[in-house]
Parts: C-alpha cells; sequence; structure tokens
C-alpha cells in the first residue's frame, strides 16, 4: 500500500484538504485521517475535490466519516466537485442529499 | 547489580540476532513469541518476560505470552491502556523503568505477589502504531541500564514485526473463510426460475461485496447483493452481520424499502462507522412483478426478450450508514417470461479514467436475454475478459424461463 498523506491547509481561518486524483482503498484512509483533522478545527471545512475524478465507495466511507464528525462537533463539511463521474456516484449513493457541493473553492468559502 | 560494560552489550546483541528472521519465520505466533522470551530472559538475565498485546476494539492491553510469569496469562490479565506500567508504555509509547514494584505503581496484582522487585518495559511498535508492550522483571533488585533498555526494544521491534506479519495473514485467511461462507455456493432451486453467479475477490484485500437469494415462507423469490466499505476480516464481519440481519427483516415483511429501513436503524445503532451499499429485491411468487428499493446500490439490469438491456427504473436511495432517515423509493417492475434479470457491486462496471455511465452502457450491451448461465460467461468476458480485478466483483444473474413448465428453452 502506497505511503500517503494529505495536508490540511488554511484559507483564512476555514481548513482546506485537497483530494487526490482517485480515491480508493489505497489512499482512503489516509484522507480520512486528514479529514477528520480538519472537522475537528472550526465551524466549517472543505474538502477539495477539484482534481478528483474517482471516488469508490472507500472514499464515500471516509467522506461520510468526516460529514458524521463535523455534525457531531457543530460543524459543516462543503465538497468542491467537478467531475461527472464523481458526481454520479453521490448520486447513487445519496451522498448528495446530506453534504453541500460546489463547483470551486471560491464558491465553497463565500457560500452563507 | 553492576553496569554492563559495551563490549558485554555487543556480544548479548550478537547472541541475540542469533534467532534469525529465517528461524522465526518457521514458528507459528505462540512459538515465536515464547522463543522470543525465553531469548530474551536469558540475554538480560532477567526471571520474567511478558508480551501484552492490544486490543483495538477495547483499549486494552491483553497477556499474551510469558516466561516466568505464566499466570498472566492463564489468568487472561487485561490493562487499560493509559493505566499503570504497561499500560503508560503503551499510551506514552516509551520505555518505562521501575525500581519499585508495588500497588501505586503496578496495577496488575500478580506482578507484586510474584515478588518482582524491578521491572523494564517497551512498546512495541509496527507500521508506526503501539501494537503492545513487552516487559522484563527481576526478583532481586536490580538497575536496568542504557544497554538493557535498547537490547529490550530491538526484542520488541522484531517481536512487533513478526506479530503483525502473523495477524494479517490470519486475518487474510479468516476474511476468506468467512466470505466463502457467506456467498452461496450453491443457488437454490426455483421453480420457473434459472440463478446463475459469479464472484471474483479483487487483487488487494478481501473486500466486503456479497450477494444472497433466499425464498420466504409466502413464497417469494428475494434477491439481496451488497458492498461494505472496507476491507479484510472487518468488512467481511460487518457483511455477515448485514446478511443475517437482512434476512431476518425479509422474513417480517415483503416491502423492500422496510427492510432496507429496518436494515440502516440495526447498522446506525449496532454498528455506527459501517457504511454499505445494498440492493434488495422481492419477486411476487408465480415471478410476474419485482418490488426494488436501492441504498446506494447500482440499479440492476433487464433484459426482456426482444428488447435492449437497459437499467431499470428506480430512484437512487441513500447507502445504509449515511445518517438519513428517508424512506427509500420502491420500483415495481414487470419481469415477463423469458426476463433476464443482471444484478452486481460496482467493481463490475467502475473503472479508472472513466465514467460510470461507459461502464453501466458497456454492461446493458453484455446483457441479453439468454439463459442465466450463458449470460453470466458473456457478461464476465465483456466487462473482465482477463484484466485481473482491482475491486470484488459479484454477478448475480435471475432469469424467468420462457417455457410453460419451465423448462422448454432451458
Amino acid at each position: 500500500m502506497p505511503d500517503v498523506s494529505f495536508q490540511v491547509e488554511m484559507a483564512g481561518d476555514v481548513p482546506v484538504v485537497a483530494a487526490p486524483g482517485d480515491i480508493d482503498i489505497t489512499n482512503a484512509a489516509a484522507l480520512r485521517t486528514a479529514l477528520l483533522e480538519a472537522a475537528g478545527r472550526g465551524r466549517m471545512f472543505v474538502v477539495d475535490m477539484s482534481r478528483t475524478q474517482f471516488c469508490d465507495t472507500a472514499g464515500i466511507h471516509a467522506l461520510v466519516a468526516a460529514h458524521k464528525r463535523a455534525g457531531d462537533d457543530g460543524s459543516e463539511v462543503r465538497l468542491v466537485v467537478t467531475s461527472a463521474t464523481v458526481l454520479r456516484i453521490f448520486e447513487i449513493t445519496g451522498f448528495d442529499q446530506v453534504v453541500s457541493c460546489f463547483t470551486s473553492l471560491d464558491q465553497a468559502l463565500a457560500a452563507p | 547489580m553492576t553496569a554492563v560494560d559495551p563490549v558485554s552489550v555487543e556480544g548479548r546483541l550478537r547472541s541475540f540476532q542469533s534467532i534469525t528472521d529465517a528461524a522465526l519465520s518457521r514458528l507459528d505466533d505462540r512459538d515465536l513469541l515464547a522463543e522470543l522470551l525465553d531469548r530474551t530472559r536469558e540475554v538480560l538475565r532477567a526471571d520474567t518476560a511478558a508480551v501484552l498485546l492490544l486490543d483495538f476494539s477495547s483499549g486494552h492491553l491483553i497477556a499474551t505470552a510469558a516466561a516466568g510469569l505464566e499466570e498472566e496469562v492463564r489468568q487472561g490479565v487485561r490493562i487499560p491502556v493509559g493505566r499503570g506500567f504497561a499500560g503508560q508504555i503503551a499510551a506514552q509509547h516509551r520505555p518505562v523503568i521501575l525500581d519499585r514494584v508495588d500497588h501505586t505503581t503496578v496495577l496488575n496484582p500478580i506482578l507484586w505477589a510474584k515478588g518482582i522487585q524491578s521491572m523494564m518495559g517497551v512498546p512495541m511498535v509496527a507500521g508506526g502504531k503501539v501494537i503492545g508492550v513487552l516487559h522484563v522483571g527481576s526478583l532481586t533488585p536490580r538497575k536496568f541500564t542504557a544497554g538493557d533498555v535498547e537490547l529490550l526494544q530491538l526484542t520488541a521491534d522484531r517481536a512487533a514485526a513478526a506479530v503483525q506479519s502473523m495477524t494479517a495473514q490470519a486475518d487474510r485467511v479468516a476474511a476468506a473463510a468467512l466470505q466463502r461462507s457467506l456467498v452461496p455456493s450453491a443457488l437454490p432451486a426455483i421453480a420457473g426460475a434459472e440463478l446463475a453467479a459469479r464472484y471474483v475477490p479483487g487483487s488487494g484485500a478481501i473486500g466486503g461485496d456479497w450477494y444472497d437469494v433466499f425464498c420466504l415462507p409466502s413464497g417469494e423469490l428475494c434477491v439481496a447483493v451488497g458492498d461494505v466499505a472496507g476491507s479484510g476480516l472487518a468488512a467481511a464481519v460487518i457483511m455477515g452481520r448485514m446478511r443475517s440481519a437482512l434476512r431476518a427483516y425479509a422474513l417480517e415483511t415483503t416491502d423492500p424499502a422496510e427492510v432496507l429501513g429496518k436494515l440502516d436503524r440495526k447498522m446506525q445503532h449496532f454498528e455506527p462507522d459501517a457504511l454499505a451499499t445494498v440492493l434488495y429485491a422481492v419477486i411476487e411468487p408465480g415471478l410476474d412483478q419485482m418490488h426494488l428499493a436501492l441504498a446506494g446500490h447500482f440499479p440492476p439490469v433487464i433484459a426482456r426478450p426482444g428488447q435492449p438491456a437497459a437499467l431499470a427504473s428506480v430512484r437512487p436511495g441513500s447507502m445504509i450508514g449515511m445518517g438519513l432517515q428517508a424512506r427509500r423509493p420502491v420500483s415495481t417492475l414487470p419481469v415477463p417470461p423469458g426476463t433476464l434479470l443482471c444484478f452486481y457491486t460496482d467493481g463490475l462496471v467502475e473503472r479508472r479514467g472513466e465514467l460510470i455511465d461507459d461502464g453501466l452502457d458497456r454492461l446493458c450491451r453484455a446483457v441479453t436475454a439468454q439463459p442465466a448461465e450463458a449470460a453470466c460467461a458473456a457478461v464476465m468476458g465483456a466487462l473482465v475478459g482477463n484484466e485481473p480485478a482491482r475491486d470484488d466483483i459479484a454477478l448475480l444473474m435471475v432469469r424467468r424461463q420462457a417455457g410453460v413448465e419451465g423448462d422448454a428453452d432451458a
């Protein structure tokens, strides 16, 4: 399994995690770690999936865990999603009904 | 006891390294730990040695092997991480030396009742995580040195690597056995229908894909297909629990959305971290209609005689464990004689660098209203070919026979 880790960067006071191009079983655990770290840091955080073209159930699992943690902490997760495949997976899994998706980082940060 | 000079430390190190990895690899885990503890006692001239391994689900260190202190294992000693001597070593990730062993420093009464005067313990670390603690003790007062700690840490590192690789191997074997026991090897015989299936494990760890086919006492034919997020033994165990819970709820109602709703409530309460996609279909006795609900799963492909195959028209419902309460939509679909129903998991249609809908289109083109076994072969040939699958693939075909007696064309 490749040794991967993901950094949490700050956009102002909002933590932003840049998700990789493919999210699958080989990197979902590392992504989950970064997301849970970001989830504990403020009133909202952003997962920037603008590079992401593939996200399987392992990836959804990491995102759902972060969404639940954020909910428990009174925080909110926002996603930046541009790939039609990823949006389709979100639709099939019902994930689009529980999180807010935006088409750019600026939009995600600016939304009320 | 006097301080040990470096020369003798080196000598002891060499004698210790005589246990080569090749020799260790031939031992099973119990023998390996026993051998390491005996050798550790010998080179450190200690009276007792013990390994406690961390049980991740409870956060307890559990006495697993001991030399000179066998009662610790026999009595099933458990130490919470963070408490007592071993608990501190695990929590703080560092060696601890005790010059006084009594109830104020050691949680486990066996150690002070035994008359141990001095102790030294180190963490067992594998993959950056503490997986246990190795400690030695002396029945006479003794000052353990930095050289002693170094030697013990070396042993602990070796033991940690060996334990982890053996645990991983045992988990793989158990997960594969569990998976085999959960995916039916023989499909039920149903009057008027034929069934065929394929299950291909992915090239990585065993995943959590499963399918199930069963009949209700009232005559309905039920089909479940699912994919638990995660892999290995943990995913296989959750898959087994979901499969039996779904069967139990299936006996209570023929409404597929209600079955999925109850399954979701059960999982959210008892396995709050689990996430899974599930398709559940109830085909009426006589096979004329199918009632179908989805929990984050791909819809089945339906091929009716003389028509191109298409995805079943059913609105998506959220995954099991997603946290939504909403009732999942149910579609009722006609199943005229000769119809083939194709159920599958995502491994069959998802390819990197490709739109999901392209994979689904390819599946629809490969499915035709033909006998179930031939349909399985055709789909696997067209979608998998000779490519090793990264992800698990489960495929189940259910065909309503075309002939009046059900065997005219089978």
